[in-house]
């Protein structure tokens, strides 16, 4: 079958990726497997290339050289759309609602994808699947947030209802692009254990940014470490050790001289 | 380095040029008031103290202005109606293809420009000529520019949302009709609709002053009286006019303060 490629059991296979921007080396070439139900964690300084191999996974970006596989079908083949989003999904760093909907209208708008354009529009007026949009949010914990005006929600309850969104479109894997970076611990403790949690329960894969060890090791399973476009190690989050990511973060330029800060 | 004629400089300059020579070639001596002039108009400001209020009359303003508000109200929403898709083709965003969006969307502007360059009074004198003194003819002739100018604001303001709601939207499997359902309308939301609630005050006006081209409304009644040089009359009928805008501009801050809520 066209778009469909070996891929021995794995979700998830990135194929000699290569990625520049203009003359700078963004992801240096590497390969990737990631097996359905993991839940890996991408550490890694910034200009790491953590945002950029999750961009390649999603399919948001295409690899200069290489090719990215989901469930045996090649990325390079699907355009962005209905196929795209039930394979995978994106949470950014902000949440990226639209304020004056209500909630519902938000969490369904992950359902758009395989919505026919009229389904779509008529549930405007006419919420479709509420049913599904009431559960996930009752999941979440705001179950009595589905009328709302999003703007007049919390940024905590700001954040579940982007989570709910990511739920009910309901693709093979989800991404998050440093989804916790903006939150106080409590709340980025809370965010990661729903994500856990939610995508445990659904047998789903989590590929996600974020800096902190401990928060790593207590919801992911995987690690790897990013610098300079390169992989540094890959490891079982339990074999991973202090002074692994300290060296990860350390300032220096790889040639074992420390970087020299600029005052500005 | 600096220069005495950059780009800047020389454009000031032109347009300096440009309102001195305007202010000299306009013949301030026929601009002056007429003989007599001065007594009209002072006749004209007492005729306020009181306006025309006998039950008759106020019958017959009130006709007037509910006729001159079920024009604007018909104009605005045919110029919803029509300038709201071709503000959203007009963003070129409509459609996946980024060539045939392009296309789409010069068609579009230049539609809402053709149409928006004739003034409503032109398409009325239009209008009448083929339905004669019909409310169809007034309607038409107002909903007509009014898309045009409707529908260019509003593909300005669907194409400046922010992007990330709409990449995240895209992300999520939408197309781009759903993206502009879901996204851009809802987000542009408050700018559109108090934009188009001052152009249905503008409608207002619009309609009153059909009567130039024979239109009955308030403009009508206020030329009846004019000609007759009831003056106590035009008053009550202007403050029926005052009366139609600030109900317009009442419910728009309701709305308004509605969604700010």
């Amino acid at each position: 079958m066209r778009g469909t490629i070996g891929t021995n059991g794995y979700l998830v296979v990135a194929r000699d990726i290569r990625k520049s921007y203009a003359e700078v080396q963004a992801l240096a070439p590497m390969s990737l497997t990631v097996a359905r139900g993991e839940r890996v964690a991408l550490a890694g300084p910034s200009g790491s290339g953590k945002t950029t191999l999750l961009y390649l996974l999603a399919g948001i970006v295409q690899p200069d050289e290489g090719q990215v596989a989901i469930d045996g079908r090649s990325l390079s083949g699907l355009t962005p759309g209905e196929e795209l989003a039930r394979l995978v999904s994106v949470m950014h760093q902000q949440f990226d609602l639209v304020p004056n909907l209500p909630v519902v209208h938000n969490v369904l708008a992950g359902r758009l994808g395989r919505w026919s354009l009229m389904r779509s529009v008529l549930s405007l007026v006419w919420p479709q699947e509420r049913r599904l949009a009431e559960d996930t949010l009752a999941q979440l914990g705001i179950g009595d947030k589905l009328g709302e005006r999003t703007s007049r929600l919390s940024g905590g309850e700001q954040q579940r209802v982007a989570l709910a969104r990511l739920l009910v479109q309901s693709s093979l894997i989800v991404l998050a692009d440093e989804p916790v970076s903006s939150l106080d611990p409590a709340r980025a403790d809370d965010v990661l254990k729903l994500l856990k949690e939610l995508t445990e329960s659904s047998g789903k894969t989590l590929v996600a940014s974020l800096h902190s060890p401990d928060l790593i090791r207590r919801y992911f399973s995987r690690v790897i470490g990013l610098r300079e476009g390169l992989v540094q190690f890959d490891l079982p989050v339990d074999e991973m050790s202090d002074g692994v990511l300290q060296r990860l973060y350390q300032l220096n330029n790889g040639k074992g001289q420390v970087a020299s800060v600029e005052v500005v | 380095m600096w220069r005495l004629f950059d780009n800047r400089r020389l454009l000031s300059l032109f347009l300096g040029v440009a309102l001195v020579w305007s202010l000299a070639s306009v013949d301030w001596g026929s601009a002056g008031v007429h003989s007599g002039g001065g007594g009209t108009l002072r006749e004209f400001v007492l005729a306020a103290f009181p306006p025309e209020l006998s039950p008759d009359f106020l019958r017959v303003g009130l006709a007037a202005a509910w006729q001159t508000a079920t024009f604007a109200v018909a104009a605005i929403t045919i110029a919803v109606v029509v300038g709201l898709p071709l503000g959203a083709l007009a963003t070129g965003q409509v459609v996946s293809s980024s060539s045939r969006g392009r296309a789409l969307a010069v068609g579009a502007r230049l539609f809402l420009a053709v149409i928006r360059s004739v003034h409503e009074l032109v398409w009325a004198v239009l209008f009448v000529a083929a339905f004669g003194f019909s409310s169809l003819a007034a309607i038409l002739a107002i909903a007509i520019p009014y898309a045009g100018i409707l529908g260019r604001i509003y593909g300005e303001r669907l194409a400046d949302v922010p992007d990330e709601p709409l990449r995240a939207l895209r992300a999520s499997g939408a197309s781009p009709v759903a993206v502009l359902a879901y996204g851009r309308i809802p987000i542009a939301l408050p700018d559109l609709l108090s934009y188009t609630f001052y152009r249905f005050e503008c409608t207002i006006r619009a309609a009153a002053i059909m009567s130039f081209v024979g239109i009955r409304g308030l403009g009508f009644e206020i030329q009846l009286s004019l000609q007759e040089l009831l003056f106590s009359q035009v008053w009550t009928l202007m403050l029926f006019l005052v009366g139609l805008v600030v109900l317009v501009d009442l419910w728009s801050s309701k709305v308004r303060r509605s969604l700010a809520a």
